[in-house]
């Protein structure tokens, strides 16, 4: 046993550091950390600046243009892009669907898409949900008919995060009813930029629109465009959900918003003491950084692990739950300690002359609502807390 | 004992619900937020109702038998996700003008309240979520024959629509003392009032106030000079009694909604509600319901008893429905899945106004310290 890092990784540590404090645009960092939404352009900008350094796929091998990192030096990244307040990019294309390419694409899928995925040319979409395919995703109802080279699409994706932003959406899609469900259902990639596929914006708590509905009807995807094989997209789901929950522990950001939480705590409050003087407040904040730590040091646990040729397996739900659930709580800390400042609806803020609320204060009860998801998506915590249950105790 | 509505209860709660069925829906309180003329119609059709007769005794002119009759108004507000400052207006402004004012003042001021010609805000605070009047931003100065009054609070609620604003001002003393706080009755387009109006998270409208050597006189006092602190602090425990009962219609509509849901979403190949962890977690909805509502009608209950009694009720009442709230709120959402955080059901729009609440008038570690401090004197 040994809790000290790797010279070479803490090493990586300091130039990650380093180069987010002299290439990170301070407006982007703004932007970030107080969850406003950073236009498509800004985006792309960011990813210049990190292509050029070589660390824009962070999770891709180096033969695919990414750093080649391993697991440790990964959670280094996550962390510390997390404090610096970096923008996360485009993170459905590369850290969802790049690594799925990597593993499982063909060789002229490989060729074809990751290169656009570097450029940034791309924007992809996850289409897995549907109205009736929930926590029970097997049950998903969109169609694919083989017609000659090409399948004939349609159905109906619910709650596809940035969709309205994406050109394209890879979707799970039932090739066959025959037999079990999983065993039904392949990998698409389908190009939204053509006649019958029609997205609708959703509107979520606090007047996001992070989500939509996509329809998709009569629409002709060539049978090159699968990934896997038809009917094996089960095990490319597994793998794929696997990275995102891991992703979902968001321990840099978590990181953030625990320092922010602990530098409010210090300041007056309306009452004209320091907040910290309140002890129920202090003992609250007290207990979610612990609450952090233990949570980080999982992470490290599970990545340590891995690093010794063990596979994640269902114990990253663990962090799936605990990641959500503090984010949760940080932000709920964070909102509370700015009053009444932090209950402000940011869409109808008057912006002439003087701000009414400081700035870092106005998005603070959107972004506590907007966390309200974390819990739900990517396998709710009921669905995390069943995988425990049976994959792990066996009951 | 009666836990139950006496019949004028009965009778108010019957109308306010009929009114809301018929004249209220998430959709048309959609409306209703970027419709300021609708906002006023509807107002206009309330008061004409009389609803706001529940806020005021018949001695002063209403029709309230009882100073829980706010709570059965504003718990069918909070089933029917009503977003009409009543309760700034009519209870707590109300309130105030009951206690501050006497003789044909009184009259006329609570005459134009009950007409609904007229809206309220208190302007007491600074940046906390309107819990106390003892560190107001607010300080007026002897003037001639009256005061003037300069201060800035970021967020007044109400403080959009309002006619006249209540302002808490310091006139002696030192922040942080009860007493030297003066209340004055302020129309809200005095000279040297500027206002920006915004919505708060939960879309009830608000506004930044802003007093800039607002010349008043002696006759807009409410109460005596530098007693105000204490009509706002029974003020308050009247809102917060009320809102306790908003908090419960929300809270009983959220059951009624996640058990109807779970009934009828399937996954897996059985209704939502066939799952047992499921079932447990709307039993402790209902747990968090009870426990928070019977506090809720104690707090309502206590509020024309022995104000230390009545204090130490009131924070209690708030600490447990605030914490019941944000349990209720948070599951009812979680149940329905992604269909719990889309604006286009109200279960997340109950989840936003219930967090409101858990804040608004102080959260649980100020009501939680209140009662500690009276029960530790008692
Ligand atoms: C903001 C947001 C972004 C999203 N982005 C995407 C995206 O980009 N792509 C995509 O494909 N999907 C996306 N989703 C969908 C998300 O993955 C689903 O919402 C999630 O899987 C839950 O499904 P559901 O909403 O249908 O809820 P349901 O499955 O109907 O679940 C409702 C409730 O029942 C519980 N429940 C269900 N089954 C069980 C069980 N067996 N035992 C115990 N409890 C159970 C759930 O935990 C939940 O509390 C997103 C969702 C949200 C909210």
């Amino acid at each position: 046993m040994d809790l000290s890092i790797d010279d070479k990784v803490q090493a990586l540590r300091e130039e990650m550091r380093d180069f987010f404090a002299k290439n990170l645009p301070p407006e982007f960092a703004r932007k970030t950390l107080i969850g406003e939404k950073l236009t498509k352009d800004e985006h792309k900008q960011w990813h210049a600046i990190l292509r050029e350094k070589g660390w824009h796929v962070p999770l891709w091998p180096k033969e695919h243009g990414g750093p080649g990192w391993g697991p440790m030096e990964r959670l280094i990244w996550e962390e510390e892009s997390g404090m610096a307040g970096a923008p996360r990019l485009n993170h459905v294309s590369q850290d969802l669907l790049g690594p799925v390419l990597i593993e499982f694409g063909t060789p002229e899928q490989k060729a074809e898409l990751l290169p656009r995925i570097l450029s940034s040319e791309d924007w992809w979409c996850q289409g897995f949900s549907e109205p009736q395919a929930g926590s029970d995703l097997a049950n998903l109802q969109m169609r694919a008919v083989r017609d000659g080279d090409d399948y004939i699409v349609t159905g109906t994706k619910l709650w596809t995060s940035y969709a309205h932003v994406s050109n394209k959406i890879f979707c799970l899609v039932r090739t066959s009813t025959d037999g079990p469900k999983q065993a039904g259902i392949s990998f698409l990639l389908i190009d939204m930029e053509q006649p019958g596929v029609t997205v609708s914006p959703i509107y979520s708590l606090g007047g996001m629109l992070s989500v939509n509905e996509v329809q998709i009807t009569d629409v002709r995807v060539p049978v090159t465009n699968l990934v896997g094989r038809e009917g094996g997209a089960w095990d490319i789901t597994k793998f794929l959900l696997g990275n995102e929950r891991l992703m979902g522990a968001w321990i840099g950001v978590n990181m953030s918003l625990a320092r922010q939480v602990r530098e409010r705590l210090g300041r007056v409050g309306a009452d004209g003491r320091k907040r910290s003087e309140n002890s129920v407040l202090a003992q609250r904040v007290a207990e979610v950084e612990t609450d952090l730590l233990a949570l980080r040091y999982t992470t490290y646990r599970v990545l340590a692990d891995e690093l010794s040729g063990k596979a994640p397996g269902p114990e990253v739900s663990v962090i799936k739950v605990r990641g959500g659930e503090i984010m949760q709580a940080l932000s709920e800390l964070l909102m509370e300690l700015a009053e009444i400042e932090g209950m402000v609806h940011p869409l109808s803020m008057p912006h002439d002359g003087v701000p009414v609320v400081p700035d870092e204060l106005e998005h603070m009860a959107q972004q506590f609502f907007d966390k309200r998801k974390l819990t739900i998506y990517g396998g709710s915590s009921e669905i995390q807390r069943n995988i425990i249950a049976r994959r792990l105790l066996n009951v | 004992m009666d836990f139950n509505y006496d019949d004028n209860q009965r009778m108010l709660f019957d109308m306010v619900d009929r009114f809301l069925t018929d004249k209220h829906d998430l959709a048309k309180r959609a409306k209703l937020l970027t419709d300021p003329a609708a906002e006023a119609a509807l107002w206009r059709e309330m008061a004409e109702l009389g609803l706001m007769g529940a806020a005021f005794p018949e001695e002063v002119g209403g029709f309230s038998t009882s100073p829980a009759d706010p709570y059965v108004v504003m718990e069918r507000f909070g089933r029917h996700l009503v977003t009409q400052p009543f309760l700034y207006t009519a209870v707590i402004g109300g309130r105030l003008l009951i206690e501050g004012l006497s003789g044909a003042d009184r009259e006329e001021e609570i005459g134009m309240v009950i007409a609904g010609e007229r809206q309220l805000a208190l302007a007491a605070g600074s940046a906390h979520m309107l819990r106390s009047a003892e560190d107001t931003a607010f300080a007026a100065v002897p003037d001639g024959n009256g005061w003037k009054i300069s201060g800035r609070m970021p967020a007044v609620l109400n403080g959009d629509r309002a006619d006249k604003l209540i302002v808490a001002a310091r006139t002696a003393g030192a922040s942080g003392e009860l007493a030297g706080v003066t209340l004055f009755l302020v129309a809200a387009d005095a000279a040297g009032i500027s206002r920006r109006n915004f919505r708060m998270i939960d879309a009830q409208g608000a506004a930044e106030v802003v007093l800039d050597g607002v010349a008043v006189g002696a006759e807009s006092v409410l109460g005596s000079v530098d007693g105000g602190a204490v009509l706002v602090e029974t003020a308050l425990d009247h809102g917060i009694a009320a809102t306790c009962g908003e908090a419960i219609g929300s809270m009983e509509y959220l059951i009624e909604a996640t058990a109807e849901y779970t009934r009828t979403r399937e996954q897996y190949g059985a209704p939502l509600a066939k799952f047992q962890v499921l079932q447990h977690r709307m039993a402790d909805m209902y747990i968090q319901t009870q426990t928070a509502k019977s506090m809720a009608l104690v707090a309502a209950l206590s509020l024309d008893g022995d104000p230390a009694e009545r204090m130490r009720m009131v924070s209690a009442a708030k600490a447990q429905v605030g914490r019941s709230a944000k349990y209720v709120g948070y599951q009812a959402v979680q149940l329905h899945g992604g269909m719990g955080v889309s604006e286009e059901l109200d279960i997340g729009h109950h989840y936003i106004r219930l967090n409101f609440i858990n804040q608004l008038f102080g959260d649980g570690a100020f009501h939680l310290r209140r009662f500690g401090a009276l029960a530790q004197a008692a």
